[in-house]
């Protein structure tokens, strides 16, 4: 289109034309689905238009009408309602005719110039279209969906500014970064690489998205942010991550010192305090079971579900709590690890049957979700029976998080013994959760013992994307980190010192705690 | 608003199009698959090559007189080779479930 834009729309734009191009929006471009249509009606300012209308119309009239055609880019004229396809010129041919110079095409919503030939970029029309598109989302029960980012007035000017751009190529190496150890800090560099290597925290980080509520500068938040700038910078030297330690040291008390800590202890601390820093509302009702909106809960908090059922009056109490993340028992560990409970068949899940004898992550997932027996010395007040009652306990994902986190019990401290357990457990690149899910239980309760297979459902699908390992023995021991970059790259991280690795280096290391991202997200 | 009216001669296979377009439009299909297609595409690199196409064409043209169409004719056949095949299957056994689903 020429840059001065189209001087015809002006002959459109008369009367009530929003008003008509909004009815035009709703009816054959973006119209909502036959769910709704039965149940709601649509109030707009001049009159409405039921769905129910809409949807047929839609689906009843739009083809072209001089061939027949309901592809070939349809396209509507935006004075008198004909539809013609553009790829045969039927729609060129109607604005030829009778002079009618705009067509709107049907699938995307682009308005078309018969004059300038050429589709125009009109603010006004545009914004109509936007509006429309989101209300048919809504409408359908999407949500708000991904729409391409569309720099505003401030940072254009900034963009104009800051003329040097960073290209993410597939091999570059931008956002990594070695750490440089402060004195037995391997615990925090190695979490604080998972994090840093967190997808979502890092969309989230990296578009500014941190509204800063605290009042002095010791916001653990604002220090992550700087984190990131510094990840994601492009420079290659060692980061001295000495202010996020002191703010660490700052916040959670128990972690100062320079003795090695627990990484597992300092991830849930610093989530913890990431979480207490970051309590800016952003509007939206939360939907975790920690019932708060900040970035962690949207990325880390998952829901358990707890079902104790009474051995007397099989009565079931069911409680659902928030998780940052799951820990989970090793054979070789003093609580028995097998056998496992009644109904597990040894089905393969997650493409790993285990010749080899070996244990695998959905091995410790299946023994996590098992009805346990309590036991008599452990009896709970049943409602049912108003006494106290034997019973079995049994725990189940009740919603997923999108950053799943295990964390294998290779530290056993007990009033006995303090040892690491060494047991090698395989983990998979991908992660079906299925089988673990409440919802997959309750199926299996009401006699539907065969799961459906459905391959195109991934809601419940990971990949793992980070891996932190506890190498020596329990008095001292050294935390590296393995990170995936881009889609299949991994290097491991030791401190200041990064390198590539393989991954099969990955899938065979032992494995302290690991990282989990859902491949699909919904949108909210 | 007024309609113009036209009578249409449809073989049978336009006709089954016709249908199943039909169907898939009233249950709000079509934009289920319009989103997943969306989605797929940009995940597998598609969308991102496509876009180095359209640079191509642009520069070719220059800015100034590239128009919408020059863009389609530019980058049409080349963009259909580049859809991956896996993509295509998913696309078909969502369409083929959804009409087995549907069909009684
Ligand atoms: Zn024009
Ligand atoms: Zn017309
Ligand atoms: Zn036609
Ligand atoms: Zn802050
Ligand atoms: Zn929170
Ligand atoms: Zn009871």
């Amino acid at each position: 289109m020429s840059p001065a834009g189209c001087s015809h729309v002006n002959g459109f734009k008369v009367d009530n034309w929003k008003q008509n191009l909004r009815v035009i929006y709703q009816c054959f471009v973006w119209s909502g689905s036959a769910e709704t249509r039965k149940r709601k009606c649509v109030v707009e300012e001049g009159g409405f238009v039921p769905d129910a209308l809409k949807i047929t119309f839609k689906a009843k009239s739009c083809m072209c009408h001089m061939c027949g055609a309901h592809l070939n880019r349809l396209h509507s004229c935006l004075h008198c309602v004909f539809f013609g396809c553009f790829s045969k010129k039927h729609i060129h041919e109607h604005a030829k005719n009778k002079r009618h110079n705009l067509a709107i095409d049907l699938l995307y919503g682009g308005i078309y110039c018969f004059v300038c030939q050429d589709y125009i970029y009109d603010k006004d029309m545009e914004q109509i279209a936007k509006e429309e598109q989101r209300k048919a989302w809504k409408l359908q029960g999407i949500g708000e969906k991904y729409s391409m980012w569309e720099p505003t007035k401030r940072e254009l000017e900034l963009l104009r500014h800051n003329p040097k751009r960073r290209k993410i190529t597939a091999n570059c190496t931008i956002g990594l970064r070695g750490l440089i150890n402060l004195g037995n800090t391997c615990f925090m560099n190695c979490i604080v690489q998972a994090l840093t290597h967190t997808p979502l925290l890092r969309d989230f980080f990296l578009s500014d998205r941190h509204k800063c509520e605290m009042q002095s500068n010791s916001c653990l938040v604002c220090e992550m942010s700087q984190l990131f700038q510094e990840f994601y910078s492009g420079h290659r030297s060692p980061h001295i991550p000495f202010r996020l330690l002191h703010l660490v040291w700052t916040h959670a008390r128990h972690l100062a010192g320079y003795e090695q800590q627990d990484a597992h202890e300092f991830l849930i601390a610093a989530l913890d305090v990431l979480h207490r820093h970051c309590k800016d509302d952003n509007g939206k009702k939360a939907n975790n079971p920690n019932h708060c909106n900040c970035i962690i809960d949207q990325i880390f908090t998952g829901g358990l579900q707890s079902d104790v059922t009474c051995q007397v009056c099989h009565g079931v109490s069911t409680t659902i709590d928030p998780f940052w993340d799951i820990s989970l028992d090793l054979p070789g560990s003093s609580t028995p690890f097998w056998p496992l409970s009644p109904g597990s068949d040894g089905s393969v899940v997650n493409g790993d049957s285990h010749p080899s004898g070996a244990t695998t992550l959905t091995d410790c997932l299946r023994r996590f979700t098992r009805p346990e027996h309590l036991g008599s010395s452990a009896k709970i007040k049943c409602s049912g029976c108003h006494s106290y009652q034997e019973s079995t306990k049994q725990l189940t994902m009740k919603r997923l998080p999108i950053v799943a986190c295990f964390h294998l019990k290779r530290f056993e401290h007990s009033a006995k013994l303090r040892r690491k357990i060494t047991t090698y457990v395989s983990f998979p690149l991908e992660l079906d959760m299925t089988p673990f899910m409440a919802s997959s239980k309750e199926s299996r309760m009401n006699g539907q013992y065969q799961q459906p297979v459905d391959s195109l459902n991934n809601d419940n699908k990971y990949s793992l994307f980070a891996v932190v390992n506890h190498q020596g023995t329990l008095e001292s021991g050294h935390y590296t980190t393995f990170i995936r970059q881009h889609k299949d790259q991994w290097f491991k991280c030791d401190d200041a010192i990064i390198t590539k690795a393989s991954i099969k280096d990955v899938l065979d290391s032992e494995g302290y705690l690991l990282f989990y991202h859902k491949q699909f997200l919904e949108y909210e | 608003m007024r309609r113009e009216m036209c009578f249409i001669n449809m073989s049978k296979e336009s006709q089954m199009r016709a249908a199943i377009n039909q169907k898939l439009i009233e249950m709000g299909e079509r934009e289920r698959l319009k989103e997943l297609l969306r989605a797929k595409l940009i995940e597998c690199g598609w969308r991102d090559q496509l876009k180095a196409l359209c640079k191509e064409v642009i520069k070719e043209k220059g800015i100034e007189n590239v128009t919408v169409e020059d863009l389609v004719a530019g980058v049409t056949p080349k963009g259909r080779a580049l859809v991956p095949d896996s993509v295509k299957k998913e696309l078909l056994q969502r369409i083929r479930a959804f009409l087995a689903q549907h069909s009684t």
